[in-house]
């Protein structure tokens, strides 16, 4: 009976669901002006009193005051507001998984270690209900990734906003995601209520295996004459380009390892997924040119003797040894709208703020090797940008009056707001 | 064939003496009586620790010393022993082992998934709480382990305090000599203590499973037993009970293992009368004054802990601070315990291997241990602390005779203990000592002459070919005098020349093979003997003892070594948010003395003020955590759980406190977690970073209690949970019923305190219920309510509930959907604590919307922004930002919310919340807009005292780099000079939060 009740229950949840989830925005039918504004590029630049222009959903014109545009457009004044390209928001479970603490609605991880195959785009969600509230706070484009085992499998950046998972993909199947094991084991020890370290007796193992997986993977992809394997060709994108590498590794030891083994094989664009265990190799990435993908600043620090601000001041300590750094979200998945602060913090611990913008905005467009159309406002990207107004890294400031997503004026109340409105309105409250 | 196995029984300690019936046990040869009689003679007798006679004599007979002193006559009939240049010292006793006690069993983990086991499963009459052993008695359990009493007999103890280490309450122990035979003959004292500890052993029952739990399930045994006790009629049998009672007057032994536990263990004892005796963890130095404090003696392990391996710099990195020092400063925890007074008796238990034991302890002894305390603490303190003085502990007549017969004094270097006598019986250990054979000898082999060179002493002898050119090579050796064998390798890359020989007038002679397999003869006769050049081997060995760290409080990285002090400050020309009437004050002073903030004013001067500079900054009271769980949070897991108390398990060995300063905050609510509709009561602490568990607590505050609803408590994530309740109309029945309890339960005491003491004759005793009496508390607001809590049906339900029993709810915490019914909670008078912006981890949070805080603080209901967790504690100051981003409060009123309101809903408002004359200087200054994300605490006050400064925290982190540098310096000479190392690992302490449960991970949410 119990088990029954449950269906009922969320049949029902998904059709008020769908009915709370704003409708998707018309394609751009005539060029936009925005007038006014100062607008941070992403680029490092601030264009004061600006005027940026987009047609058919890319950018067309940017520039100051006087800068021409189309006749017929539709000229949006936003003066005393700020203009940035969207927030990007990296390998998060964003459309794969709702409510984490109910099975059914988790889709993010596979069974199975090995899961080059499974594509995350298939099960991203359109009508997740977390997606209108990341849009609400400047996050128009997201890698949907999934996770668990070695090989997790395969992300696509997607759209924060669509009739369906064709509709929402920005760029399909560009990352793949490997989780390097771990040389040590967490061990809790009872009489201290701690958690300590121990040798991780299977790393040798599990390395071994992942080796394997690649040379067959390398192999099979050169090999003439050959059974059609699904997971072999999964792989295939990793060693042309056409895919980035995303090697999730916690350690510094396991960093380097995983580091070098992905390069030995020659695949050309390789991310390191990692923590503050990077400021020890922090030369190897920079040397190497790869990016690194860094939990929240708001996290505490990994152990008791780092610097209490670490994970606040990692970001600008990276960037400073030279390395191109993206943050990211973790947990709760929620709460990644506060992605705009994470990057606030950053700046609040050592960076400037235009760079400190570039961690949410063109550092992780070029880690997901899609550069060229999003991650500051440019001529010929994306019109997918938002205007705040005020500083949007800063949570007073970050209030959005207007997103675009490729050119799409996007709907921004959601649930929330509506349920906002209908008991101040139960209240009697004036706001 | 037997005469095989004669060699492996001499390597063993063997029994001198045949042991010889007892005489009620059947006989099955003719009867063999003898004179069991010796006498030692000429030794150094140490007869304790502080008293020795040289040129003594021993008398022994039949198990018992007859006789000490310097002029005795021997009787006739005496086995007479010449022990010239040997000493003899009482036996060893060890307080604490399990000797002879049948294994324990480990229980497997169960927690948040797994089918929880609510009633006891011990078979028959005993405790309700499986955990409750009292009943236990090791003398019943007790066998003779034979190959663990030579373990002990090596180490020189005769004695041994064994007891079965399995629950909260452990019965008795019993001390036993550790003779061989049978066991009757060995049980010295059969009811000698009862046992208690942190740990519930082979329980699964699902209660207790926390450090509050372990405590409060101790105080209602307590209560219990004296309830039981004062029945004439018991309303029932109780073995566990009886036997609890019956126990109350040995020694109370507490197995606390570190120094917080051993000060939690003591304040229980306190409580009911109770001195333990209290085996801790070897960490005392990290508060000694607190533990001198307890006034308990205690029992001590020497389990140092081995240098980390640091030599990658990487792998070192990754070693806690904490971790290096306790491995330098842990060697010299007797010392510190002995110079402040503490009576201690060491013990073996702890030990990685045994036989480390005396190496360790003349560690302790290098690090300033006296040798007489030492020697005390194995031998007299132990004998009193079981009040077996009588028959052990010292070599007087009369006494059991346990002894020790060694080469040299028992804590010198190279000691061998030759014989252990137990019992009038002795067993060899070691054979007389290889005798010295140091010098230059000539060593004629297969023809020719050599040089070889024999150094060292005893056992550590080693042996040397010298070569021509005056290179050294080592020579094999086997000493087992008079026999010999040496391995000879003539050249570096030879094979080895294989020597077997026998001991000559100066030297040896014997026979060999060469490499070739050719028989020879050989001789080796001393042609110079050696000056004793073993001190500097010895002086090699030992370490510099005098430059050692010092203690910091807590024992962490970023710990003080002494409290910060209030003083007089004169914050200038700064923007004060007062919360108070005349809102935010620009260009304003405060001068804070003696702890409270004493002016408010425009160019304020003091004298002898210490002036901070506040121009551009901003200055806000101190932030105020309704909801935390830091610094000893956690969850019991019984239905109702209102016994059990955080304040029990506060720890102030918790980074987060420190870096929660950093944040601003300076008073916060400790909550017990969400597990069950009735947890368990909060402490309320100032962030006191240094302060002990006891000092962080505010003295005074109201007390409160956590309450929870919704999945949690319902066990909604464990598809296999029996526990009542699974429904949120049962929940409502939790409380309905424990209300309606509490209220029966004050009726039955108001009753029976009413009767005349006759009347009482006739009368039974209620029994006292700590959670009806937590319960009744709130009834009569003595405590208040903090509840969990998220939909709105439930909510609306715990007012109701509430009102039915005419009292108010204090606080609803998380309240998510507060918003849905704010009208209702403005009316009933509740307070709202709630997350900023959380929603979608979990199904009743489906609705949960940012504005909730807004729309409540519209409504009129008191409304504050808590964290649950130590990351989002420390910038509360941003979360109440988003109630200006979601909900357009005014700034003020948004700073209020994690201040003044959780101030008021704290009922410390009085104290603190807002910038006022008279309260309590618990200030923060920003670098900028407090309500900014470039915001950062520049410095945090408590009480006038600064406990965080942006400055200090620089240079504490540079003095930490070179701390930690001195402390991998020394393990790179540790490991080079030989000394045992463990690969370097993290700690990592674990992240409470509302869901955490004791023994198990959980990474969801809230």
């Amino acid at each position: 009976m119990k088990n029954i009740s449950i269906l009922v229950t969320l049949f029902l949840f998904t059709v008020t669901l769908n009915a709370q989830v704003p409708v998707p925005a018309e394609p751009q039918s005539q060029p936009i002006v925005l007038t006014g504004g100062t607008a941070h590029l992403g680029t490092g630049e601030i264009v004061e009193n600006a005027v940026i222009v987009f047609d058919e959903g890319k950018i067309t014109a940017v520039g100051s005051a006087g800068t021409s545009y189309p006749s017929g457009a539709e000229v949006i004044d936003i003066e005393g507001q700020h203009i940035y390209p969207s927030f990007i928001l990296m390998n998060s479970i964003v459309g794969l998984s709702e409510v984490s603490s109910i099975r059914a609605m988790n889709d993010e991880e596979e069974e199975g270690s090995i899961n080059p195959n499974v594509r995350s785009v298939i099960s991203y969600n359109t009508d997740s209900e977390n997606i209108p509230t990341f849009r609400f706070n400047g996050i128009l484009l997201a890698e949907s990734a999934p996770e668990g085992g070695i090989i997790s499998g395969t992300s696509s950046v997607m759209e924060m906003e669509g009739w369906n998972w064709e509709d929402a993909c920005h760029t399909m199947d560009m990352g793949m995601h490997v989780h390097w094991p771990s040389r040590t084991r967490r061990n809790f020890d009872y009489s201290t209520f701690t958690v300590t370290e121990e040798k991780n007796k299977n790393y040798e193992k599990y390395v071994t295996d992942i080796k394997g997986h690649f040379a067959d993977a390398k192999a099979y992809m050169d090999a003439e004459d050959k059974t059609t394997n699904l997971k072999m060709e999964a792989m295939k994108g990793l060693f042309t380009g056409d895919m980035v590498l995303f090697v999730h590794a916690r350690a510094a030891k396991e960093m380097i390892e995983s580091l070098t083994f992905a390069q030995s094989l020659g695949i050309p664009k390789i991310v390191l997924v990692g923590g503050s265990d990077a400021v020890h190799i922090s030369s190897y990435l920079a040397d190497h040119e790869i990016p690194i993908v860094i939990p929240p600043t708001h996290s505490l620090p990994d152990r008791t003797d780092q610097a209490i601000d670490l994970p606040y001041s990692l970001p600008n300590i990276l960037t400073e040894a030279g390395v191109k750094v993206v943050l990211s979200h973790e947990d709760m998945l929620a709460n990644a709208r506060n992605l705009p602060f994470y990057a606030g913090t950053a700046a609040a611990y050592g960076m400037d703020k235009e760079e400190a913008l570039k961690l949410i905005t063109i550092n992780a467009a070029e880690a997901l090797g899609i550069e060229d159309q999003v991650g500051t406002i440019e001529v010929g990207k994306d019109a997918t940008l938002f205007v705040s107004q005020g500083d949007a890294l800063d949570i007073r400031g970050n209030v959005l009056s207007y997103a675009f997503i490729s050119g799409k004026k996007v709907v921004l109340p959601n649930k929330q707001q509506a349920l906002y409105d209908r008991y101040s309105e139960k209240y009697g409250h004036t706001r | 064939m037997k005469i095989r196995s004669i060699p492996v029984m001499l390597l063993a300690s063997i029994c001198l003496f045949q042991a010889y019936g007892q005489e009620t046990f059947p006989r099955n040869d003719v009867k063999d009586e003898r004179i069991e009689a010796f006498a030692f003679t000429n030794a150094i007798i140490y007869t304790d620790a502080e008293n020795q006679l040289a040129g003594a004599t021993l008398l022994i007979r039949d198990g018992k010393i007859e006789q000490v002193g310097q002029s005795i006559d021997i009787p006739a009939g005496y086995q007479v022993r010449d022990l010239d240049g040997k000493y003899i010292y009482p036996g060893l006793i060890d307080i604490y082992t399990n000797y002879g006690m049948p294994e324990v069993k480990r229980p497997g983990r169960s927690g948040w998934t797994s089918r929880e086991q609510i009633d006891p499963t011990t078979k028959g009459p005993y405790s309700a709480n499986d955990a409750i052993k009292s009943h236990f008695m090791a003398v019943e359990e007790f066998t003779i382990d034979e190959k663990e009493a030579e373990a002990f007999r090596k180490l020189g103890f005769g004695t041994v305090l064994s007891f079965r280490p399995d629950g909260i309450a452990r019965g008795t122990g019993a001390v036993v000599t550790l003779g061989d035979g049978s066991e009757n003959k060995h049980i010295i004292k059969d009811q000698a203590t009862a046992h208690y500890s942190f740990n519930r052993g082979s329980s699964t029952q699902y209660y207790p499973r926390s450090m509050m739990g372990y405590i409060s399930l101790l105080r209602q045994t307590y209560l219990d037993a004296e309830w039981y006790n004062e029945l004439d009629e018991k309303p029932f049998k109780d073995v566990s009970l009886e036997s609890w009672i019956a126990s109350q007057s040995l020694p109370q032994i507490f197995d606390a293992r570190n120094w917080m536990n051993t000060l939690r263990a003591d304040k229980v004892g306190d409580e009911f009368g109770v001195q333990y005796v209290i085996k801790s963890g070897g960490n005392e130095y990290q508060r000694i004054a607190e533990v001198k404090g307890t006034n308990a003696s205690l029992i001590i392990p020497v389990s140092f802990p081995d240098a980390y391996d640091v030599e990658d710099p990487i792998d070192a990195d990754r070693v806690a601070y904490e971790d290096m020092l306790h491995w330098e400063l842990a060697p010299t925890n007797p010392a510190v315990l002995s110079e402040n007074g503490v009576t201690f008796a060491l013990t073996t238990s702890g030990l990685k291997k045994k036989e480390h034991f005396f190496a360790n302890v003349r560690k302790a002894i290098e690090f300033g241990l006296d040798e007489t305390v030492a020697l005390k603490s194995l031998t007299t303190i132990p004998a009193s602390l079981l009040q077996i003085e009588d028959q052990v502990g010292t070599i007087a007549q009369g006494k059991i005779a346990n002894f020790i017969i060694t080469d040299r004094p028992l804590f010198d270097h190279g000691l061998t203990i030759h014989e252990n006598w137990i019992q009038g019986k002795g067993y060899v250990i070691t054979r007389e000592s290889e005798p010295d054979h140091a010098g230059t000898y000539t060593l004629q082999l297969d023809g020719a002459d050599y040089v070889m060179k024999i150094s060292g002493e005893g056992n550590a002898q080693k042996v040397k070919l010298v070569l021509n050119d005056t290179s050294e090579l080592n020579i094999g050796v086997q000493f087992e005098q008079p026999l010999v064998s040496f391995q000879v390798k003539l050249s570096k890359d030879d094979a080895p020349h294989r020597l077997s020989g026998w001991s000559t007038e100066d030297g040896w002679r014997g026979t060999g093979q060469t490499p070739d397999g050719a028989w020879f003869d050989w001789e080796a006769s001393m042609v110079e003997e050696e000056e004793m050049a073993s001190k500097d081997d010895e002086s090699e060995d030992e370490e510099d003892t005098r430059d050692v760290g010092n203690v910091v409080y807590p024992f962490l990285a970023y710990g003080i070594e002494e409290l910060p002090e209030q003083k007089t400050f004169l914050i200038k020309n700064t923007t004060v948010w007062t919360n108070e009437e005349q809102g935010i004050l620009e260009n304003t002073d405060v001068l804070i003395s003696n702890g409270k903030i004493s002016q408010i004013g425009k160019d304020l001067s003091a004298s002898g003020a210490e002036i901070i500079d506040g121009s551009g900054k901003h200055l806000t009271p101190g932030i105020v955590d309704e909801h935390t769980h830091i610094a000893g949070g956690g969850n019991e897991v019984a239905t109702n759980s209102a016994m059990v108390r955080i304040g029990d398990q506060v720890t102030s060995e918790d980074i987060n406190i420190y870096r929660s300063l950093a944040g601003g905050v300076t008073t916060a609510q400790v909550l017990h977690g969400s597990a069950n509709p009735i947890g368990g009561q909060s402490a309320i602490i100032k962030l006191k970073w240094g302060e002990n568990p006891e000092g962080l607590q505010i003295p005074g505050a109201d007390g409160f209690i956590k309450f929870a609803l919704g999945e949690n408590v319902k066990r909604s994530r464990n598809s296999n949970s029996i526990r009542y309740p699974q429904t949120r109309m049962g929940v409502e029945q939790v409380y309905v019923d424990a209300f309606t309890n509490a209220r029966e339960y004050e009726k039955a005491w108001a009753n029976y305190n009413a009767f005349t003491p006759d009347e009482k004759e006739d009368h039974a005793l209620p029994r006292r219920d700590l959670a009806d009496e937590a319960i009744l508390e709130i009834l009569n607001e003595e405590r208040f309510i903090t509840c969990h809590s998220y939909v709105q049906s439930e909510i609306n339900m715990l007012m109701k509930v509430a009102d039915q029993f005419d009292f108010r709810i204090n606080t609803f915490t998380h309240i998510l959907e507060g918003y849905k019914v704010a009208d209702k909670m403005k009316e009933h008078g509740v307070a709202a604590s709630t997350f900023s912006d959380w929603w979608n981890y979990k199904w009743e949070v489906r609705y949960a919307i940012p504005y909730n805080a807004a729309i409540m603080h519209r409504e009129g209901v008191l409304t504050g922004i808590n964290s649950d967790d130590a990351n989002m504690g420390r910038r509360l100051n941003q979360e109440a930002a988003k109630a200006i981003k979601y909900g357009g409060i005014s700034e003020e009123e948004a700073l209020k919310m994690v201040t003044l309101n959780p101030a008021i809903m704290l009922h410390l408002d009085d104290r603190i919340g807002s910038v006022k004359v008279g309260k309590d200087a618990d200030l923060v200054l920003w670098t900028d807009h407090p309500l900014s994300v470039y915001a950062r605490a520049e410095k945090t006050l408590i009480e006038g005292a600064v406990y965080f400064d942006l400055e200090e925290d620089q240079e504490r982190r540079n003095e930490l780099q070179v701390e930690r540098n001195r402390l991998v310096q020394k393990m790179l000479d540790a490991k080079k000079s030989g000394k045992r190392t463990q690969k370097a690992k993290s700690r990592e302490y674990l992240e409470v939060h509302c869901e955490s449960v004791l023994g198990e991970e959980n990474h969801s949410h809230h």
